[in-house]
């Protein structure tokens, strides 16, 4: 017997609220010094505003096209935050050895 | 080899009183001639309010790393001028008590040493053998602890601006390798430039660089939201 999947309906991925604060953050004296301290740059903060208007937007009229710029707006950001090569692999579990009580992690003498 | 060199070669020797300590645990005798007692309520304090840990200790939960106080972290007295580590034989967090003063500090070093348990608990980092890995975690956790932030630069003397922060980040991270392994400044310097692009740019678990409480407190925040998020991409 086939299992249905019922999947909720989209929604913007952050509350519309949390678009404009980020907006107010990012604009803040204190962000744009941080990211010169940083970058050597100001940072650009037209998308969090252009996320929040879709965002209001898609909640008016539940529009495609508020929905797929704000989808296309959050790829590119997790795009960005995986722009880089890792220098080591990745694990598929923990390390077994994190909860063993501590008088089993004694090193061995060689 | 023999023990003692090999305290020496991974920087156990920083750490006078990992496998034995100078005062029962738990004792009068600890209360009363070391600053234990601070050192724990300033690490339960930091565990409970700073959004930096909260979040690097909801993010190795959630990759099966539970912290527990009483297991993964001990207070103990250090050499020098320290202020902790972190020891991946025994899965534990070592916060100097003796250099450790302040709250604003404590949580520093909390979140530096999570980072540090947190690339151990998420990949195969080989922290006794392999210098890239020791130097791309340093990295890390130089880069987001807030080590580098512009107050505590200033308070070091350290005047500079522009693109500050990377510079301060590499210093440190070369500083801290330099403490804990027995190679040359070169050969150390050669190591964190050719991992350093990589290390700098991978900001996990924050998402961002958290330069400050309210870049932390965004960042938790995206943290808790991340089922929302995902599902909507």
């Amino acid at each position: 017997m086939a299992a249905v999947t019922r999947t909720a309906p989209w929604r913007p991925p952050r509350a519309c609220e949390d678009y404009w604060s980020e907006f107010r953050h990012c604009k803040s004296l204190w962000n744009r010094f941080h990211h010169y301290y940083t970058y050597g740059a100001s940072p650009s903060c037209q998308q969090w505003k252009e996320d929040y208007n879709n965002c209001r937007q898609w909640e008016k009229n539940r529009g495609p096209e508020a929905q797929e710029a704000l989808q296309s707006s959050e790829r590119k950001r997790v795009e960005e935050q995986r722009n880089f090569t890792p220098v080591w692999e990745m694990r598929r579990d923990p390390p077994r050895d994190w909860h063993l009580p501590l008088n089993q992690e004694k090193p061995q003498d060689t | 080899m023999d023990q003692t060199k090999q305290d020496e070669e991974y920087g156990y020797d920083l750490f006078p009183e990992r496998n034995k300590g100078k005062f029962k645990t738990g004792s009068i005798a600890q209360s009363l001639f070391s600053f234990n007692h601070k050192c724990q309520v300033m690490l339960h304090f930091a565990m409970e309010t700073s959004p930096y840990a909260k979040l690097l200790l909801s993010a190795m939960k959630n990759s099966g790393c539970k912290v527990f106080k009483d297991r993964h972290f001990s207070c103990e007295d250090c050499d020098g001028t320290v202020s902790g580590g972190f020891d991946a034989t025994s899965s534990q967090i070592v916060l100097c008590q003796n250099n450790i003063h302040q709250q604003s500090h404590m949580n520093r070093v909390v979140t530096h040493e999570l980072i540090h348990a947190f690339d151990h608990c998420r990949a195969h980092v080989d922290w006794f053998n392999n210098y890239r890995h020791l130097a791309c975690s340093e990295i890390r956790a130089a880069n987001l602890s807030g080590d580098c932030a512009f107050s505590n630069e200033l308070a070091r003397f350290n005047f500079g601006v522009k693109e500050h922060h990377q510079e301060c980040v590499r210093g440190r991270a070369l500083r801290s390798i330099l403490a804990v392994r027995k190679i040359s400044r070169e050969e150390a310097e050669k190591i964190v430039d050719e991992v350093f692009s990589s290390c700098f740019n991978d900001h996990a678990p924050f998402g961002r660089i958290p330069h400050s409480k309210k870049d932390a407190k965004f960042a938790y925040r995206d943290y808790e939201n991340r089922d929302r998020y995902y599902a909507n991409l």
